[in-house]
């Protein structure tokens, strides 16, 4: 996620990636194009689909969000026993 | 020409003392409050005794901090200096430097970064924050000093593409006049709330700001719309009954985000300027909201903000059209002998009224080729139809040279933009042996897959 942010948003400067707990917007580091770009990439990256009413500052505003966001989208679905 | 009010006065004439002025991250701030915030930094500003008239730059998202330090600065009679926040240190500084700013009002969420910018081989730039805003000063405002004609109230940075910036000199009477029509066209009222997407340094942000201050509205702040889903459960929350975008925010709303699916009863009003919108976006922003009236309009930073507007009912029978002048406003469109032009044919949009600057901060050589004896030159080509109504075809200088062919990079993207899976589209023309410029689309596709 880290190396996205750096290659994607801050041309390669990773000494400027924001900490974990750091807005992303109010860092100035994504707007609404980049928004975007950063969906497509969790859902290519991470295979999930972020649907639109799940593109809030909850899920994508800061680093650790995102993975927090993102591991519970990768969370396995629980269990069901299916009897023939 | 006679004096004008200060524009801090008229902004502030018309609202009850206990009605809702600013909402900021769900806190209320009532038009007392307001008054009080700005007073306290006029304060604090009174206290560094500045000459008449000095720059004073706002730096910072969209806060109460923000509007009372605007307001604090206009009263005294200087003149605000707002800063994008999307530049860097460097390019404050710079800007700063060009109209000389004696102090700035900052902004701590991100006052860590631009601190650089501030500091000076000659001498530092005054920095007030918002600490400022904390009870326990005295508010200083000072009774009503009317504002000479011609005074500036803002220096506002265009947006535009060149490599120097301009500062566009905004005066005491630009912002009055613009305000006064802005309000009358769109009919807009004292219970109307704002959802504001914009920010205040941009010049259409600003008329916002002005608009719904001078009616007693009140303006609910939302940072931008990249969480489009958090901005519209904010309208819904605060029953906004106006909302006011850009081409990609509506392009983001309709394409990206759960808006028309929505019900938002409370919306009366659509107001979209700042390029043109395709029309097919156009009609999918009517079906999806049929009860709004949607308003489209044409304006630029050096018209204060708004200069042509198209009534709703005229929407469907003139699409891609931006109207005609507003009220106080007068538009033609002019050939290269200065001539108005016929019908069909193409010419450039000159403007003139009392909203439109008197020009760009020290720099003569700017103004003369902008600021003509035919009014302020658009850079808008343009035809009208045989009621007078204008349709712009693009940028004077946006237009590609392709194979001989003289094209609109505004035609290929509103082509483009005909296709669902594209969120926004911008054209441009590479340099090209052959073709001399080759068309070249870039695109956002939708994210769902399709």
């Amino acid at each position: 996620m880290t190396e996205f942010i750096a290659a994607n948003y801050l041309f390669g400067d990773t000494a400027s990636v924001p900490r974990e707990d750091e807005s992303l917007v109010e860092r100035g580091i994504i707007d609404s194009t980049g928004i975007l770009e950063l969906i497509q990439f969790i859902e290519s990256r991470f295979e999930v689909e972020v649907s639109e009413s799940e593109t809030v500052p909850e899920n994508l505003g800061s680093i650790s969000n995102l993975a927090k966001f993102i591991m519970s989208k990768q969370k396995p679905a629980p269990a069901t026993t299916k009897w023939p | 020409m006679r004096n004008s009010p200060n524009t801090s006065d008229y902004l502030l004439a018309n609202a009850a003392h206990d009605g809702v002025a600013l909402v900021e991250a769900g806190v209320s701030y009532t038009y007392g409050q307001l008054r009080s915030a700005a007073g306290r930094l006029a304060a604090w500003l009174a206290e560094l005794d500045l000459p008449p008239g000095s720059r004073v730059g706002l730096l910072g998202p969209n806060s109460l901090f923000w509007v009372a330090a605007y307001l604090a600065v206009m009263k005294l009679g200087h003149v605000a200096v707002p800063f994008s926040g999307k530049l860097t240190p460097d390019d404050v500084r710079r800007n700063a430097g060009l109209v000389t700013c004696a102090a700035v009002f900052a902004d701590r969420r991100v006052l860590p970064r631009f601190a650089v910018a501030f500091e000076d081989d000659i001498g530092d730039i005054a920095v007030l924050t918002d600490e400022a805003l904390r009870p326990g000063r005295e508010p200083y405002w000072p009774g009503a000093i009317p504002a000479a004609p011609g005074a500036d109230a803002v220096l506002m940075f265009t947006s535009g593409t060149t490599s120097r910036p301009k500062a566009v000199r905004v005066t005491h009477g630009n912002i009055q006049a613009n305000t006064d029509s802005i309000i009358t066209f769109l009919g807009l009222r004292g219970d109307d709330r704002v959802l504001v997407i914009l920010p205040f340094f941009y010049c259409y942000g600003a008329s916002l700001l002005h608009t719904h201050l001078r009616c007693g509205g009140r303006v609910v702040l939302c940072d931008s719309l990249v969480f489009p889903e958090a901005a519209l459960d904010l309208l819904e929350r605060e029953e906004c009954t106006v909302l006011a975008g850009v081409p990609s925010s509506f392009q983001l709303l309709l394409r990206a985000s759960t808006f028309a699916q929505r019900a938002l009863p409370s919306l009366r009003l659509i107001q979209q300027a700042g390029g043109k919108l395709p029309p097919v976006l156009i009609a999918e922003l009517v079906a999806a909201k049929p009860a709004a009236k949607l308003f489209v309009m044409y304006g630029q930073t050096e018209a204060t903000a708004r200069l042509s507007y198209l009534p709703p009912d005229k929407l469907s029978a003139k699409p891609g059209s931006i109207g005609n002048g507003i009220p106080g406003v007068r538009l033609r469109v002019l050939n290269g002998r200065g001539e108005q032009v016929a019908p069909g044919e193409r010419g450039e949009i000159y403007a003139t009224g009392a909203n439109i600057s008197p020009g760009y901060y020290e720099d003569p050589q700017g103004c003369a080729a902008k600021f003509t004896r035919h009014g302020l030159r658009t850079g808008d080509l343009a035809t009208v139809d045989d009621d007078g109504d204008i349709f712009i075809l693009d940028r004077r200088d946006d237009f590609i040279k392709s194979w001989g062919h003289r094209i609109s990079s505004h035609e290929v993207e509103a082509a483009a933009l005909r296709m669902e899976q594209l969120v926004c589209a911008a054209v441009i023309g590479v340099p090209d042996d052959e073709a001399g410029e080759a068309v070249t689309l870039f695109a956002t596709a939708r994210q769902a897959p399709w």
